[in-house]
């Protein structure tokens, strides 16, 4: 297993909008380069509008680079050998509201090429883990929206993958949902599994992750660790404010 | 790259001309071109729905039914009283002219060619139209342009051709002959009833009652026209008394 | 092995996407009362109740079953990437082509389904009023399908660059019909002067001849669908999806 989970060097993502006078352009990462370690839990922050999403999904083969390159595990994103290793949960998940947890967890555990008696162990599995037993019996249409989030989280395990992708994991939860999910992503991390979260709450990335990554505008403003923001005054929130202004 | 990025559309074109090199290989024409369907008659234009839907054998079946409601209306309205019949002396009647399917119907054949236009294999429509044109309404030419149009466009339809013999026959003034040349088509059970009865008729005209029994009791047992069906119970009912008479 | 299973899996619950959606309980509803308005039309006809049964009944389990399966069509993989199911799938070893090839499969399975179920509908009343099945009762419902595989897969290439599912049917549907014109278009193509008749010709190999199927509207003639016509529908549908997967293999979500 490489040492390096995930690489990004020099990547730059374009979005073309075609329009009824000619196409516009957004770039929205430009000459982007970093390195998350494998084993290690790398938090993403920025504000709105500063390239997190298109991040993440450069990263698991939904948007193609307009430069530069992205390996994952050695390997592009769009191969299998990546897709297999990587987890996805994005932001605010869809599961058809008519399926049960346990049906919509196989249909994506027989798409990671899970099948048998390991399909449903790796269902059960994903189910106790995220906390949901309790609501295995309802439909996804009586799901609150933290029951939501941890289906979203259990799909994103189910195939025991090397890296979780994680946009906003914890976004709109009570506290108490809040705790549960960090106490997984810690447990998930002890495994040695790489996690890669993004989110608007920096107490949170505070709490989980070993280093940061500040974007602002599409560039990497800053790369910061654990023992950086400990040491400032005012945290990570004071030297991310700083970054972005 | 550029050979890949190229290769899915071509290969796609390539399959895409695949499919119409078989189909060209598939395709057999069953139907009269675009420029033999007239439109004569009121809704015909509508029949566009037909070609787009592929569903010409629908719409033959309805121009059919829309046929048969025309040709069953009556062009003069039945009289207040019975009247003494000037041509049944004795005997007190509705004015009965129309009740066996004479009468003008000017848009009679131009209907009836419609449904062959759209579905020249609906054969006991075309029966039915030329049997009704040449027997009932005496207007044999119309009923041989009918038949003719059916035996262009639907060469292997045999019926046409016997009944063009048929009205062939008629014209000669020789119903034994038109008896003898329609007997196999009554025996197909599409045959339409008006010719059955027709049959009859002329096998009870000609003295074989036997025979008309046969056909007036098939008539009976298989039409689901009503008014067929209680003519010939009637005439079953005439020949029993009949053969009961010393 | 794995890619057959992978596909299967997205065809399976594409297939069972379909016959959860109450849209489509709502199409057998409707199919039910068209076939038994078909039987008022049966009784008018008299002694050819037997033959406007089967028309009726025929044409309108096809109408029904187009119409469903334009709207799947048309809408499937556009709701899956705005409600972004389509990232929780191509973020997994999901190779583009067992996609499509599983979401077509899963429309397929449940166009036959509700053939199928129509189909016995049908011939229940025709049984009801005393009639047994049309000779061509088979091929006409193979036929059927074979139209209803051939514009669904056209129908995914559409909706692949189409703005909305609206425009899709749309589209689809005028190549439905003008499928449907392609003896008459030909015809005349040949009759027209000068250089417009070979443009107006190649212009109709770009429309599927759909007529070569329409085993519904030949039974007076010839209802057995010759292998050609198979080959025909295969070749169409290839060429739809190869078309489909370019644009998905560079299409971004």
């Amino acid at each position: 297993m490489s040492a390096r989970a995930v690489s990004f060097s020099g990547v730059e993502k374009t979005y073309r909008r075609p329009g009824l006078l000619g196409a516009s352009y957004n770039t929205a990462v430009k000459d982007l380069s970093f390195e998350i370690p494998a084993g290690e839990v790398t938090g993403l922050l920025g504000l709105n509008g500063a390239g997190k999403t298109t991040i993440m999904k450069l990263l698991t083969g939904l948007l193609f680079p307009t430069a530069g390159s992205v390996r994952v595990f050695g390997h592009s994103p769009s191969d299998a050998a990546a897709k297999s290793k990587v987890g996805f949960l994005p932001e605010l998940p869809y599961f058809p509201p008519q399926v049960k947890p346990g049906e919509a967890l196989a249909y994506f555990g027989r798409l990671s090429g899970l099948s048998g008696a390991d399909l449903a162990l790796a269902v059960r599995t994903a189910i106790e883990r995220t906390g949901l037993e309790p609501h295995a019996g309802k439909r996804v249409s009586e799901f609150s929206k933290g029951m939501l989030q941890r289906l979203g989280l259990a799909q994103a395990i189910l195939h025991k993958p090397e890296l979780l992708v994680l946009d906003e994991p914890v976004s709109g939860l009570d506290p108490l949902a809040i705790h549960d999910i960090r106490g997984l992503l810690a447990g998930l991390n002890a495994e040695g599994r790489t996690i890669f979260l993004s989110s608007h709450s920096i107490s949170e990335v505070e709490k989980l992750a070993a280093r940061v990554l500040i974007l602002v505008k599409g560039s990497l403003a800053l790369t910061v660790k654990r023992a950086q923001w400990e040491a400032a005054p005012g945290g990570l929130e004071a030297i991310f404010v700083e970054a972005v202004k | 790259m550029t050979r890949a990025r190229f290769f899915l559309p071509a290969a796609a074109l390539l399959a895409w001309g695949a499919g119409g090199f078989a189909a060209s290989r598939a395709y057999r024409p069953h139907f009269p071109p675009p420029s033999e369907i007239q439109v004569p008659v009121k809704g015909a234009a509508g029949d566009m729905f037909s070609l787009a839907l592929g569903t010409r054998r629908l719409f033959a079946d309805l121009w059919f039914i829309r046929l048969m409601q025309y040709y069953g209306t009556r062009e003069k309205p039945l009289a207040g009283e019975e009247r003494e019949c000037a041509e049944h002396p004795g005997e007190r009647h509705h004015d009965h002219h129309g009740l066996n399917g004479e009468g003008l119907y000017p848009e009679f054949f131009s209907r009836a060619r419609h449904i062959l236009e759209l579905d020249p294999h609906f054969a006991s429509a075309g029966l039915y139209a030329a049997g009704s044109l040449a027997f009932n309404m005496d207007r044999p030419a119309e009923a041989e342009a009918l038949l003719n149009f059916g035996i262009k466009y639907a060469p292997r339809e045999w019926k046409y051709a016997t009944l063009l013999a048929a009205v062939g026959y008629s014209k000669a003034q020789d119903p034994a002959a038109v008896a003898r040349t329609i007997t196999p088509l009554i025996t197909d059970k599409d045959c339409p009833v008006m010719l059955k009865q027709l049959a009859a008729f002329l096998n009870k005209k000609a003295g074989d009652l036997a025979a008309a029994a046969v056909i007036y009791a098939d008539i009976a047992a298989t039409s689901r026209d009503a008014a067929y069906v209680d003519n010939a119970r009637r005439e079953l009912e005439k020949l029993s008394k009949k053969a009961r008479r010393p | 092995m794995r890619l057959l299973r992978l596909t299967w899996a997205v065809a399976a619950n594409a297939f069972s996407e379909s016959v959860r959606h109450r849209f489509f309980t709502l199409f057998f509803v409707f199919a039910f009362a068209s076939v038994y308005a078909s039987v008022l039309a049966g009784v008018m006809a008299v002694d050819q109740e037997a033959r406007v049964l089967a028309d009726f009944g025929l044409a309108l389990i096809e109408l029904t079953a187009l119409a469903y399966a334009l709207f799947n069509a048309a809408s499937v993989l556009l709701k899956e990437a705005e409600t972004k199911t389509i990232y929780l799938v191509f973020s997994r070893p999901v190779p583009r082509w067992a996609y499509l090839a599983g979401k077509l499969w899963g429309a397929l399975l449940t166009a036959g389904l509700m053939l199928a179920v129509m189909a016995a509908m049908h011939l229940a009343l025709l049984a009801l009023r005393g009639f047994g099945v049309p000779a061509f009762y088979g091929w006409a419902l193979a036929g059927a399908f074979l139209k209803l595989a051939v514009i669904t897969a056209i129908a995914f290439f559409v909706s692949l660059f189409s703005t909305s599912p609206v425009s899709t049917i749309v589209i689809s549907g005028i190549l439905w019909t003008a499928g449907h014109f392609a003896s008459e278009a030909r015809f005349m193509a040949e009759r027209v002067p000068g250089v417009a008749a070979p443009a107006l010709k190649g212009l109709l190999w770009l429309i599927p001849n759909l007529q070569i199927f329409n085993a519904r509207d030949a039974a007076g003639a010839a209802s057995a669908l010759p292998p050609a016509a198979f080959a025909a529908a295969g070749a169409w549908m290839l060429a739809a999806c190869l078309g489909s997967l370019w644009l998905l293999s560079r299409k971004e979500f």
